[in-house]
């Protein structure tokens, strides 16, 4: 009963065909809407967003501890600039992302093996809420460490 | 009677890209946007093509969106919209015909095959009977409207994505196989565009007139599809 | 007719990513806690960032020189089934998948390396 790839490309052709027009081509930015309003496409589209940031940040910090293999005199370089406000602002930016992925995915995991189905919007926000007073002490520590 | 701003999604095949019109309608409060739609179609422009069919929630063909939402024409009320004009479109994800008319030949594919249409509903197998009322027969709760296609993110970025309708389905019949072939169907939602690329927005149920609890159901399938409970929800 | 669907053997390919995904992103809960608190809640310096010196102190302690490790392959791990989950919902070809996997995979196993590698220096010169 899976679906061909014949079956797949009858649906594509679909889209080129004359007759009804698509009102919308779907691709790699229908998913971000600015226009719908739905918290739970906003939590999709963030979910999304912060997984690309992390992704870039992974490999962006991977790229910074490389530093270290140059020594003290390269990573205290480093230090100097990561220490800026604005860098220290990018850590809190960091830390956000960490927190919306890391809650919005606990809850995308606890309602994808059947838990808190019925509750996942109370869950979503409570999870909100948790994430805002960790964000909150969290950037209090890192702006005030300045 | 108080008079509302429209602004009505327009599109016709011969007649270049789409626009939106502006109307002023006479509506009450307790009016429905599809009342105001037809009263645009009579006083208006008879030209403006509109689907409805029941004025009751029942059949699902009058599915658009209203104000950027998913909505049943027939019961949403003009007077619970924010003030200011009242957008209508088709809806989302749906190739348009005309107007606010949309082809829902995509959506019915989506389904596993076979796809009765209706079936009366054993379960709960003992419902609350209204007052008034010796007997009722219970079919399914989904009307087939559409609107939880139209809501969903994933379907917008891609329409080989069978959306929530059908993955509800398939979990209602897991809940009520009466002899359909569940191995087949769990192999269908196994699939590569099925069970497995819904990311729990949740919008579907948001959208749904209908209590089906649309992205519930998938993820109660998703557990049938993990070797867990067998799809009850 | 009673269901078969406990008798039938679950979509085993599908599934086992999606469970991967959520016990990789589970697991990440408590590891990315340890390591941010670890690198920026600790230390006294602006930002809690590690000196070069208290760096190579820290990779010196066995406990954590692991903890890194298993966090390096597990977040690589969740990032690639997560972009695996992102481009998929691009309507790509069913050969366009398999490549991708590919990819992926050889991308995961070349991060994995490289950084473990890293690891591997800075705790060798502590």
């Amino acid at each position: 009963m899976s679906r061909s790839e014949d079956e797949l490309d009858v649906i594509r052709a679909a889209r080129e065909a004359r007759g009804p027009v698509l009102r919308r081509s779907p691709g790699p930015t229908a998913w971000f809407d600015i226009r719908k309003t739905g918290t739970g496409h906003w939590a999709f589209s963030l979910n999304r967003i912060t997984s690309l940031g992390l992704v870039l940040y992974l490999y962006l910090h991977l790229a910074v501890l490389s530093m270290l293999l140059g020594g003290e005199g390269s990573w205290h370089g480093f230090l100097e600039i990561a220490t800026t406000p604005v860098f220290l602002g990018l850590d809190v930016l960091l830390v956000f992302g960490l927190l919306f992925h890391g809650l919005n995915g606990l809850r995308v995991a606890l309602v994808g093996t059947g838990i808190a189905t019925e509750r996942q919007k109370a869950l979503f926000w409570s999870f909100m809420v948790l994430g805002s007073i960790l964000l909150l002490g969290a950037a209090l520590h890192i702006i005030g460490s300045d | 009677m108080d008079t509302r701003t429209f602004r009505v999604f327009r599109f016709a095949r011969d007649d270049g890209p789409s626009r939106f019109d502006t109307f002023e309608v006479e509506a009450a409060p307790g009016d429905t946007v599809l009342d105001a739609l037809r009263w645009i179609k009579i006083h208006h422009d008879p030209s403006l093509a509109i689907r409805h069919s029941c004025f009751h929630a029942s059949c699902g063909t009058c599915g658009v969106r209203v104000n950027g939402r998913e909505a049943l024409a027939c019961v949403t009320r003009v007077g619970d919209q924010d003030e200011g004009r009242v957008t209508v479109e088709p809806l989302a994800n749906f190739p348009v015909i005309a107007d606010l008319v949309v082809d829902m030949t995509s959506f019915v594919q989506r389904f596993p095959s076979p796809h009765p249409a209706a079936r009366i509903s054993e379960f709960p197998t003992s419902p609350e009977v209204p007052p008034g009322i010796d007997e009722y027969q219970r079919f399914e709760d989904c009307i087939e409207c559409g609107l939880c296609l139209s809501a969903c993110p994933v379907a917008a970025t891609d329409d080989t994505y069978v959306g929530p309708a059908a993955l509800a389905y398939a979990q209602r019949i897991l809940e009520e196989p009466r002899g359909a072939d569940v191995g087949a169907l769990l192999d269908w939602a196994d699939g590569d565009n099925a069970a497995w690329r819904c990311h729990a927005a949740f919008e579907c149920t948001e959208a749904c007139p209908s209590n089906v609890r649309p992205a519930q159901r998938i993820m109660h399938l998703r557990r049938a599809l993990t070797g867990g409970r067998d799809g009850g929800s | 007719m009673a269901s078969t669907a406990s008798a039938r053997e679950p979509g085993i390919h599908r599934s086992r990513t999606w469970r991967a995904t959520a016990t990789s992103g589970v697991a990440l809960l408590v590891l990315v806690t340890v390591h941010m608190v670890a690198h920026h809640f600790v230390v006294e310096e602006v930002g809690g960032l590690r000196t070069y010196a208290q760096v190579l102190d820290y990779i010196a302690n066995p406990v954590m020189f692991v903890i890194e490790c298993v966090f390096l392959v597990i977040v690589t791990a969740h990032a690639m089934l997560g972009l695996r989950s992102v481009l998929f919902d691009f309507g790509l070809s069913a050969s366009a998948r398999r490549r991708l996997e590919r990819g992926l995979l050889v991308l995961g196993i070349v991060t994995v390396a490289y950084g473990l590698t890293l690891i591997g220096v800075l705790a060798s010169r502590a």
